[in-house]
């Protein structure tokens, strides 16, 4: 995050590519991948919704989950929007809309982006770098997405045999090893915020213990619509927490 | 919709079966799907270099696509397989599809399937919670590319009048209390693995920092995280064996 934000104070040199990265033929070539991702999302919404109906979900449940998606989207989707700007300021609005809407996210593109202008020399944010290089730059970002995307296409169906291979084949299990995997996964991403700062480590801390009582609340006055806005809550009170102690006692490590 | 005649010419047993309509119609048409729409987006991604080709007449030297493409696959390579095989238990197989296409994983799409799956009140890893999960990755996907699609063109100079204090606060503290609270919300129904996955995870992550692993090839960030999940994973199964944890399945006997 330090890096990014001194790419911000780069963004005052507007490079010579620029008027190229920020061109109408350039947004018209992000517009059509875009539409893959809604219509994928759709076409998954639709049928979702039709046989979880006929699995026997309620339409209270799906309207419910649907609403939690959209409204715990907001508060992530905005942070998004804040790291877009460094993307923004390098490669320029489109591909950078582009990048992050499909596949991507400011922690692998930045770097692609760098690796790319790097190989004539530059670093985002001089003031010099050449259409050429911005151009490594675009095609870096492009063939360094698609491997994750290559992977999920092909390989997707067959990792359900490899998961139940760890269950063992016990049915009981798979909630077990599910919540697990979300507990490492998310212990993983946790543990990379605690060593960035105080403010972070607070901010985690902060965002798990109002999840816990919101639950609690939501659990004890059987309230559904306290569940829908815990994470939205959580979100705040940690984002709040951590510009606290940022103002008040910095960060000791 | 000619599949619906099926169930009533029965006795019901279809269409009470959840298990059977998700994995004989849903998951095969997911499969179908998310393949064709993931290949075609392959394709597609590489329409801002066509035009800088086609348009702009910009190709780099092939030497430089390679270079940088050698790189970015010696830095990411390892997450193309990693990533999709540690986040399918969570997300599901609809959720693997639509997550590597539309990205932001851990701070976006995970959060949102999580919160949803709480809210509708579904177990983690059954059918159901697939289906909650799908319908909320695909909200969360509206929610994000309309916003930053939005903010790519209009709402960059309003984030940037923010004061500094704000627009780090945003980009920096925001995902951190997500992952607190995601971690939290996992942890509330398994809290012994939940204490188990922190571990690991931090001990990893300072393993990581303090250059403890420095043995193995590469960055290791990758170590970490498939430390951090499947090491959960295994120790979840462990204790249940046991009979230290067990399932919160519903037991309304």
């Amino acid at each position: 995050m330090i890096a990014v934000t001194m790419w911000y104070e780069a963004f005052s040199l507007v490079p010579a590519y620029m008027d190229i990265a920020n061109s109408r033929w350039l947004w018209l070539a992000t517009v059509p991948v875009v539409s893959v991702v809604l219509l994928q999302a759709a076409i998954f919404l639709r049928r979702a919704w039709q046989d979880g109906k006929e699995m026997g979900l309620s339409d209270e449940q799906l309207r419910s989950g649907f609403k939690t998606g959209f409204i715990s989207a907001i508060g992530p989707a905005f942070a998004v929007l804040a790291g877009m700007l460094a993307l923004i300021a390098t490669v320029g609005g489109p591909v950078a809309w582009m990048r992050l809407s499909v596949i991507g996210s400011v922690a692998f593109e930045l770097p692609a982006a760098e690796i790319g202008v790097s190989q004539f020399g530059y670093s985002l944010g001089d003031g010099d770098i050449t259409r050429e290089a911005y151009t490594t730059a675009v095609w870096t970002m492009t063939l360094g997405g698609t491997g994750w995307l290559l992977v999920s296409a092909l390989g997707t169906p067959h990792m359900e045999s490899a998961r139940r291979k760890i269950a063992n084949g016990k049915d009981d299990l798979i909630p077990v090893v599910s919540s697990a995997a979300m507990l490492g996964a998310f212990a993983y991403f946790l543990s990379g915020e605690i060593p960035a700062g105080t403010p972070e480590t607070g901010s985690v801390a902060a965002g798990g213990l109002v999840m816990l009582v919101v639950l609690h609340i939501a659990d004890k006055r059987d309230a559904q619509w306290v569940r829908e806005w815990a994470l939205g809550t959580a979100m705040v009170v940690g984002l709040l927490v951590g510009v606290a102690i940022q103002v008040t006692v910095g960060s000791w490590w | 919709m000619g599949d619906s005649t099926s169930e009533s010419d029965g006795d019901g047993t279809v269409a009470t079966d959840g298990g059977s309509v998700y994995e004989e119609r849903f998951i095969p048409y997911i499969n179908t799907w998310g393949r064709r729409t993931n290949l075609l987006a392959v394709a597609l991604s590489l329409g801002p270099a066509v035009v800088l080709l086609s348009v702009f007449g910009i190709l780099p030297p092939t030497q430089a696509i390679i270079g940088a493409f050698v790189s970015v696959a010696g830095a990411f390579g390892i997450f193309w397989i990693v990533e999709p095989i540690s986040y399918y238990p969570v997300l599901g197989v609809p959720g693997t599809y639509m997550a590597f296409l539309s990205g932001n994983i851990s701070n976006l799409r995970l959060p949102c399937a999580a919160a949803a799956q709480e809210s509708a009140d579904v177990e983690t890893g059954t059918p159901e919670a697939s289906i909650i999960s799908t319908i909320a990755i695909g909200a969360s996907i509206i929610v994000n590319t309309t916003l930053l699609g939005i903010g790519a063109v209009a709402l960059v100079s309003a984030f940037q009048a923010l004061p500094e204090l704000w627009r780090s606060a945003l980009e920096s503290y925001l995902v951190p209390a997500v992952f607190g609270a995601i971690f939290a919300q996992f942890g509330r129904d398994y809290p012994k693995v939940a204490a188990i996955g922190f571990s690991i995870g931090l001990a990893m992550t300072l393993s990581l920092e303090l250059g403890l692993l420095a043995f193995l090839p590469g960055f290791p960030l990758y170590a970490v995280i498939v430390v951090s999940v499947f090491g959960t994973i295994l120790a979840a199964r462990w204790m249940w064996e046991q009979g230290l944890i067990e399932s919160p399945t519903r037991m309304d006997d």
